[in-house]
């Protein structure tokens, strides 16, 4: 997978999770730009994103991740398509 | 000891700024600052501040480990070591008897209770250790190899006993190296002031009323009740926080910044805000190190936050109220999620005011009772349930004694020294007159605490217990 791929099926978890069709991610889109993600939704966009791509983040990232780029960096490491 | 002492104010605390202030060299500040933290704590703990070593030994070498290069097992056993060694720690001297009557209860045995009474401080400085740990196992901080300069960190006698929960990384390079500027100065003794007369002044003479009030919930009017538990739930706010203004002050005045523990909670349009405002210092711990935790090996939002709100309840203390007291809020926490924010926000403002408060207020009551059966009575009282009347005189009267406390109490949960702050950046020409007037009132408020306490049996803060 290359980033734009990632990037791409990102977009589409985040739109699903926060039900807002209108979200479009680039690599340093954060919590503080999107309304609704707050630690608690966090929750359900991690599980989402291990689902999608078939991976386990660690807590060490969970609770460190500043943006959705990082967030792109490791499920291009650990990740798998799941379509 | 505690800050609102006279022997903590004139004593203790210019002999500690006075021999700070005579070294020059870090390692020498760090020194004094170290011995008397060790007073501070030996003045209440004589003998358990052994265990307070024992714990900075245990997580200093776990630390090290737990932050090793390379060496996985080592890591992963030196992060084990030291969750185990703070949770039994937690767990022996502070919930040790909790679940043997519990035990007991359940099972109908017998088994002797051990009497261990809880060690002051004990869910801060074991809370700020664990995350010390995991932070070094994570790699987000170097662990510190310097034995004193981790003593420092952990028995730093502003945070000590009541918090705020001091990350590692907050002050890691401050403990390294630190000035104290006049304007810390300033900034640090008046803070402490205000801290000071939030407790002297507004917590201890509000407690008093509220015993008078809840201390005999069986028979209190409705009004009584309410009244009572109003202003339990500002005795807990102006102890608490008065607290951490004073924590924080005398951080700064060291040449430490702490992070804000209060940012005005009763200001809160709904649960989740009023969280976010309280006890920011632990709600953030709880955040970081527990809320990414799979329950049950499953990532799911409600799970973990039911885990984080039975965890917060069981911090707050050993009985069922608090578990029960976490969990009302980690329902409502919960109801607000399903709702949503955007919905939240279509409500009327003065509705969600009336919401969030009453259930603020009734969630202190539920703090305030351990006792279940007069738990059961004030909820009943709150009620048209009440079978003592809607009011009698004592409200009344109490209201009466106490006006001018209550409304300075009320309007203290407002921002209000941002007002002279904010007229001071407005217009250059009053900036002089403002801080004449700051030194003034510090000056009259510092005076008055010590009056109050002169005259005062000393009532302890309520979070030292925790």
């Amino acid at each position: 997978m290359n980033r734009e791929q990632v990037m791409e099926r990102l977009t589409e978890i985040f739109r699903d999770v926060f039900d807002d069709e209108s979200i479009v991610l680039t690599v340093n889109t954060s919590a503080k730009d999107i309304e609704d993600w707050d630690s608690l939704e966090h929750i359900n966009l991690i599980a989402a994103v291990e689902k999608a791509f078939r991976m386990r983040f660690t807590m060490k990232e969970v609770s460190g991740m500043k943006n959705v780029g990082e967030m792109a960096d490791i499920v291009m490491a650990r990740g798998k398509a799941n379509r | 000891m505690i800050f609102s002492s006279l022997i903590f104010l004139y004593l203790f605390l210019p002999l500690c700024i006075l021999s700070y202030s005579a070294c020059k060299r870090i390692r020498s500040r760090n020194l004094v600052l170290v011995i008397f933290s060790l007073l501070f704590y030996a003045w209440g703990e004589p003998t358990r501040i052994l265990y307070l070593l024992l714990s900075v030994a245990v997580n200093y070498l776990c630390g090290i480990g737990a932050g090793a290069e390379q060496k996985s097992v080592v890591r992963k056993l030196s992060l084990g070591v030291s969750l185990v060694f703070n949770l039994c720690m937690i767990g022996v001297f502070k919930y040790a008897d909790f679940l043997i009557s519990n035990i007991n209860f359940i099972f109908g045995q017998d088994i002797p209770l051990t009497g261990i009474v809880q060690m002051i401080g004990i869910s801060f400085y074991t809370f700020q250790v664990m995350s010390y740990v995991i932070d070094c196992y994570w790699e987000t901080v170097t662990p510190q190899r310097d034995p004193l300069k981790f003593l420092l960190y952990v028995s730093l006698f502003p945070q000590l006993i009541a918090g705020p929960i001091v990350r590692y990384s907050t002050i890691a390079e401050e403990i390294d190296d630190r000035r104290t500027t006049l304007a810390d100065l300033s900034y640090g003794f008046s803070r402490f002031v205000v801290g000071l007369a939030k407790k002297v002044i507004l917590a201890d003479n509000l407690f008093q009323i509220v015993e008078q009030f809840l201390g005999n919930i069986d028979s209190q009017t409705i009004l009584g009740t309410w009244y009572g538990v109003i202003l339990y739930s500002l005795y807990v706010y102006f102890d608490f926080s008065g607290y951490s203004d004073m924590a924080i002050a005398l951080g700064r005045i060291f040449g430490f910044h702490f992070d804000e523990n209060f940012r005005h909670p009763f200001l809160c349009k709904d649960i989740t805000e009023f969280w976010q405002r309280w006890h920011i210092s632990l709600g953030s711990f709880f955040r970081d190190y527990l809320l990414p935790l799979p329950v049950f090996g499953i990532r799911n939002k409600y799970l973990s936050l039911g885990l984080v709100w039975l965890c917060t309840g069981i911090w707050h203390g050993a009985s069922w109220n608090y578990i029960l007291w976490g969990l009302y809020y980690g329902a409502f926490i919960l109801l607000e999620a399903k709702i949503g924010k955007k919905k939240m926000r279509s409500f009327p403002l003065w509705a969600r005011h009336i919401y969030n408060k009453l259930v603020i207020i009734i969630g202190f009551g539920i703090f305030y009772f351990e006792d279940f059966k007069k738990l059961g009575m004030f909820l009943r009282n709150l009620t048209i349930f009440n079978p003592n009347g809607f009011f009698s005189f004592a409200e009344q009267m109490s209201l009466y004694n106490n006006l001018f406390l209550i409304i300075a109490a009320i309007a203290c949960c407002f921002p209000l020294l941002e007002l002279p702050k904010k007229l001071a950046e407005k217009h250059g020409t009053l900036k002089a007159g403002i801080s004449v007037a700051g030194t003034v009132g510090c000056a009259v408020l510092l005076l008055l605490s010590s009056l109050l306490l002169v005259d005062a049996t000393t009532v302890a803060f309520l979070y030292y217990r925790f």
